[in-house]
């Protein structure tokens, strides 16, 4: 781990012994951060300032949870942040309840070469995202980055709804081959 | 398994990559979690997705918030009153079972951070620096491979009715006590065979601040006033 990743790793655990310094300073070494996350996903700005603060809240109160996950630090604020953002548009969207999912799923086999972690080389989520058709891969950026829902991406690609869902899955499973071979 | 088999497993990996994108509804978004949350392959699935979207995380540009907010937040989690000294955070150490999971948490984040300790370095100096930010409470540890740690207390009151502990971290164990230990003063503190046992340069010393005569359990059970990492000199 790099020493600025340390250094952060360390403020979350000062924060799970309820240290309010190390707070303010992981505040101010990683709000800038989320608040770009928060706000390319919400894109408002009042709201992005309500969202941080209910962030920051959240992160303050599940730091001890920090520890048993397997990211690195800023993956891990970064995710409270994108998911905090993600449920506010959600709650908001009209329900589209008509996509079905496999919810009764029996066991996944499981993959040994998907075991290696996460420290490796961070360019390969880009590479193989490269060996998508473009339009596709963007359609996967658009949904982890700007968090648009199925009915967004369709109508920015101009193609039905369910194209684009199907699209999308097929995008992700041979994104997942790509990243595992 | 079969070619069906294969595809429907492409189709239930690429529904957890949907949630961990956010792409499902609210219903078919919490009925998936509370399947993940029950299923030990799918977490695996949900954290492969995680951590590999994870790396995208740096196309977004940092955007710095206006300056106000972070009193507005102090103010949400800590009450309404003007900032207050460290000293108050004990109120969040009344518990002790919350305590002493935090102070496992920390130990268990330094074993996964620093190199484990090897005992070819028992012999070797090693000097920490316990300090944290927004306490005053400062000292100097020196160890010179003779079996005891020299403490020396750089700043810090004494606190009626408390007296300081000092903890030995190390090697993902729950913290070790090392006793009460004095401010405004040197000590000499014989490491005991618990603590030799993992001692060594990447072991952590953790200063809390505990009921009079240290903590009752041997459990930590005050905030963390100082602490710090061994390292060689």
């Amino acid at each position: 781990m790099q020493a600025d990743a340390r250094d952060i790793a360390d403020l979350i655990s000062r924060c799970a012994l309820r240290d309010r310094a190390a707070f303010r300073a992981l505040y101010d070494r990683t709000s800038a951060k989320l608040f770009g996350v928060i706000l390319r996903i919400l894109k408002d700005r009042a709201e992005t300032e309500e969202a941080i603060q209910e962030v920051y809240v959240k992160i303050w109160q599940k730091a001890d949870r920090y520890v048993s996950s397997n990211t690195s630090p800023i993956s891990w604020l970064c995710a409270v942040a994108r998911n905090h953002a993600l449920d506010i548009i959600r709650a908001r969207r009209p329900t589209n309840e008509d996509i079905d999912v496999a919810l009764d799923i029996p066991d996944l086999s499981p993959n040994p070469e998907r075991q290696t972690e996460a420290a490796e080389d961070s360019a390969r989520i880009e590479y193989c995202l490269g060996t998508l058709d473009p339009d596709r891969a963007d359609a996967v950026r658009g949904a982890y980055l700007d968090g648009f829902s199925y009915e967004e991406l369709a109508s920015r690609h101009s193609v039905p709804v369910n194209t684009m869902r199907t699209w999308l899955r097929r995008s992700l499973i041979k994104l997942r081959e790509c990243l595992t071979t | 398994m079969t070619e069906q088999d294969f595809e429907q497993e492409d189709e239930r990996r690429a529904a957890v990559a949907e949630y961990v994108l956010g792409l499902l509804g609210p219903k078919a978004h919490a009925a998936i979690e509370a399947r993940i949350a029950q299923k030990v392959d799918l977490q695996r699935e949900r954290d492969f997705w995680v951590q590999r979207f994870a790396h995208l995380d740096n196309q977004v540009e940092p955007v710095t918030p206006p300056s106000h907010l972070f009193q507005n937040l102090e103010a949400r989690l800590f009450g309404a009153e003007k900032r207050t000294s460290f000293w108050d955070s004990l109120v969040f150490w009344r518990s002790m079972a919350a305590g002493a999971l935090a102070v496992a948490a920390v130990a268990v984040a330094f074993t996964a951070l620093e190199p484990q300790p090897n005992s070819g370095q028992l012999a070797t100096q090693l000097v920490a620096a316990l300090q944290a930010e927004g306490s005053d409470v400062e000292f100097v540890a020196l160890y010179d491979g003779t079996g005891a740690v020299r403490l020396t207390s750089l700043s810090g009151d004494a606190v009626p009715g408390s007296d300081y502990e000092l903890w030995a971290i190390q090697g993902g164990q729950n913290p070790i006590s090392m006793g009460v230990v004095p401010v405004n003063a040197r000590t000499t503190v014989e490491l005991s065979d618990a603590v030799r046992a993992g001692w060594g340069e990447g072991s952590v010393l953790a200063i809390t601040l505990e009921p009079a005569g240290g903590a009752p359990n041997g459990v930590p059970t005050g905030p963390v006033v100082a602490q710090g990492a061994v390292t060689k000199i």
